[in-house]
């Protein structure tokens, strides 16, 4: 039997990480006959019999409230959170950077929103139109076959509407909107705000053998019947039976080997069951373990052909780390008060959302702030939860017994969330770098992070408290919980959202970015990146569309120049 | 849709196998908007009853939680549409809620509790739950209306408020609950039929009634944003 660290097996791709970019690349390449070896730092995940599809939150603990540093609900399909046990990062003074982990066979895919939005044309060349920030070294035009090819293959709902920045895809029909979402809907309206179906990677029909939603809204924590896209149930099956994927799962990728040539020759990683260092030999690397994962592999596989890190010959390794801009307003709807009973269900998340309207004023400069935000908005006629009727006396000017019961009960459903979900410029001073004086449980050297929004983003923030408040208060609502100046308007901490992108950009010069045109690395042309760390802008559009429709075009270049003998 | 590692799609749900396990009637058969009869929903009532009766205290004393039963169902009563909060797990809600976060509101409803034990003995000779239920609303009438309560028992209508919102979060989160309000989800269904004609209707009527001067569009005419 070979000694593992010595197996002498060469796989044509060793793909680090299994979830959105890692599910693409060994689903491309498998198809053009690669044979690949994928690295899966969490466990093995199979929904069909994991997920907690169905379940009753009064079944959990705390009502299912979300344990301490995890997120939403105890049935969340994540395993892990904000915090992973002995895999800490630390954040530099002044910054609250938080990083969201989830280590399972498909990562975030399993959780995610499925909220699939395709960058517009203004999103690849934002340095062009408003001279802040930077351009991609690809237009919208150069991605739009890849983002076709991605919502066929794994089925994305919603509407043909021409607004402008917003391209349209190849959609399946969206779910009708719920009651509360059509008064939403009229005083968006009223405000000359769009309110449109929103567009999810979540099946309306049937589609390549997978069934359609059921409308029960729990996409969150994973989906049994395949009905929403994860990378386990889309991406891994067809490339399993093409026999050419293997997948190694408590596998911790620690660095990226490097030969004598400077080119990357395979991947050491720790077997969490071992302890030990297995090696494996590729011929190509391709890294998609998220974007700050892979800033810290690269950051860590240091050699004296590569003395500052993979890739990072120019220190651009870690830098210009870009996250979505979040706040929230709640608010009451008297007119959704007492209403008939019925079921909100639907599928995970809004049928409705406003995209961004207000391209003309930003370019005749009478906003503040250069870019946009698209607004999400959520009721509460949800499974109810331990908090569901926190604030009762806010409304019922407090009492209680048989008149507070039949009251509390008429305000079910009557509240009302609206989030921003915004365009940050990136800039120089958010950004994460190796910490030199702590190691995690594998002994890996772990990040460290800075974190700065610029006034942009904290006008932007103040401009969606306001709106959502006219939203509101237009269809007859009182808001609830706000945020003022004094707490920059409620702006979300950086990494809050879980979108975080950057860390490895692509551009079209190899002193400012890490990557090419393609997602290879300037310093090692056997080394591509498909995750969210290539991204140079972070549009007001959730990214793993992008990231998907990348690692297509990534790794169909990766195919195209290894059956060229270019690498 | 579950993976083996060989690609195979195994242990897939057939929809059918998948309905039968929540024992749920299939949609086709169930008119959306009527509240279908609770029996037929996957009940955990069985295991729930059991866990309660065998659920351990892990913050009250007996008597805290005696006094919080008596609390509980003065907030939240029986009624002609379902039990009141003790029986509807409240109690034990609430001591493992405290547990779960401790803080601040763990040593603001024992401190009430206690408080409460305290101002009923001052006044009436007795612990809380050994008043006559007059004397009970009496106390809780001092403390449960924010806008008219006396300057010096503001501490302690802070305290009812978050003890109100713990049962009321308790009672309406729990299987009791979610029947009562009722929560019609959870139901798998083939078909999303969007908004019902009379939760339209009722929605019109509340938009005139409250002069919002908004109109939403009637069933089978799509909304355009």
């Amino acid at each position: 039997m070979a000694n593992p660290k010595t197996n002498s097996n060469v796989y044509d791709a060793i793909i680090v990480g299994s979830g959105a970019g890692g599910g693409m690349a060994a689903y491309v390449l498998t198809q053009a006959g690669a044979n690949c070896l994928m690295l899966e730092a969490g466990g093995w995940f199979d929904t069909g019999t994991q997920s907690k599809w169905g379940a009753w939150n009064y079944d959990a603990p705390h009502r299912g409230t979300a344990p301490p540093d995890t997120l939403f609900n105890a049935y969340m399909g994540a395993v892990g959170g904000w915090q992973v046990s002995g895999e800490p990062y630390t954040n530099a003074p002044g910054t609250d950077f938080k990083w969201f982990r989830s280590r399972m066979l498909g990562g975030r895919t399993n959780s995610w929103g499925r909220i699939s939005l395709r960058f517009g044309p203004y999103d690849f060349k934002p340095y062009s139109r408003d001279g802040k920030g930077f351009d991609w070294p690809i237009s919208y035009d150069d991605l739009a076959p890849y983002y076709d090819r991605t919502e066929e293959l794994i089925g994305v709902f919603g509407s043909i509407e021409h607004i402008e920045n917003l391209p349209d895809g190849k959609f399946l029909p969206p779910p009708k909107p719920r009651c509360y979402e059509l008064v939403v809907q009229k005083a968006c309206e009223k405000l000359g705000i769009p309110c449109v179906p929103s567009r999810k990677a979540i099946l309306t029909r049937s589609h390549n053998n997978r069934s359609h939603c059921h409308y029960v809204a729990q996409c969150g924590r994973s989906c049994p019947m395949g009905s929403n896209f994860s990378s386990p149930t889309v991406l891994l099956p067809p490339a399993l039976a093409t026999k050419r994927l293997e997948i190694r799962t408590n596998a911790m990728a620690r660095e990226v080997l490097v030969g004598p040539d400077g080119l990357a020759a395979g991947v050491s990683y720790l077997d969490k069951k071992t302890r030990k260092e297995v090696q494996v030999r590729g011929k190509v690397v391709v890294l998609a373990a998220s974007a700050c994962e892979t800033a810290r592999l690269l950051l860590n596989s240091r050699s004296s052909q590569h003395p500052d890190g993979l890739g990072n010959s120019n220190g651009i390794v870690g830098r210009f780390l870009t996250d979505t801009v979040g706040t929230h307003v709640n608010g009451f709807f008297p007119v959704l008060a007492d209403l008939p009973a019925h079921n909100c269900d639907g599928v995970g998340g809004m049928h409705l959302y406003m995209p961004w309207w207000n391209y003309g004023k930003q370019l005749r400069h009478e906003l503040p702030f250069s870019r946009g935000y698209h607004i999400e908005f959520g009721g509460d006629r949800r499974m109810p939860a331990a908090g569901t009727f926190k604030g009762t006396e806010h409304f019922l000017e407090g009492g209680y017994g048989a008149d507070f019961k039949s009251s509390a009960r008429k305000l079910y459903g009557a509240s009302v969330g609206f989030s921003c979900r915004g365009e940050m410029i990136p800039n120089e001073h958010s950004y994460c770098e190796i910490d030199k004086n702590v190691v995690d449980e594998w002994g890996i050297p772990v990040l460290k992070f800075h974190w700065k929004w610029s006034d942009d983003e904290i006008l932007m923030a103040k401009h969606s408290q306001e709106t959502f408040r006219e939203i509101i208060e237009t269809a007859g609502g009182e808001v609830t919980e706000s945020a003022g100046p004094e707490e920059n308007w409620g702006i979300s901490r950086g990494g809050e959202i879980i979108h975080e992108v950057g860390a490895a950009r692509m551009g079209s010069d190899r002193n400012t970015s890490v990557l090419n045109p393609y997602c290879q690395a300037w310093d090692c042309k056997n080394l591509f990146v498909t995750d969210g760390a290539p991204l140079v802008s972070n549009a007001d559009k959730n990214v793993t569309l992008t990231i998907m429709a990348l690692a297509w075009r990534t790794s169909e270049h990766i195919a195209d120049q290894v059956k060229k003998h270019n690498i | 849709m579950s993976v083996n590692r060989s690609g195979k799609r195994e242990g897939t749900i057939k929809r059918r196998d998948l309905l039968k396990a929540l024992s749920v009637v299939p949609a086709a058969l169930i008119p959306f908007g009527t509240a279908v009869a609770a029996e037929q929903q996957t009940s955990g009532s069985a295991a729930a009853a059991q866990a309660a009766t065998a659920y351990q205290r892990k913050v009250f004393n007996g008597h805290e939680w005696e006094t919080i039963k008596v609390l509980s169902d003065l907030i939240i009563p029986a009624d002609e549409r379902s039990s009141g909060a003790s029986q509807a797990g409240v109690p034990a809600f609430i001591d493992d809620w405290l547990n779960f976060k401790g803080g601040k509101l763990k040593a603001e409803i024992l401190g009430g509790l206690t408080w409460l034990d305290l101002e009923c003995n001052r006044e009436f000779g007795h612990d809380f739950a050994g008043c006559t239920l007059s004397l009970q609303k009496k106390m809780l009438d001092r403390i449960a209306y924010p806008d008219k309560a006396a300057p010096s028992d503001l501490n302690y209508v802070a305290f009812f408020s978050d003890l109100r919102d713990l049962v009321a979060s308790g009672f309406f989160s729990s299987e009791t609950g979610v029947k009562d309000l009722p929560y019609l989800g959870n139901r798998p269904a083939n078909e999303w039929p969007g908004c019902p004609a009379n939760v339209l209707a009722a929605i019109e009527t509340n938009l005139k009634k409250h002069g919002v001067g908004l109109s939403i569009a009637p069933p089978g005419e799509p909304a355009k944003g």
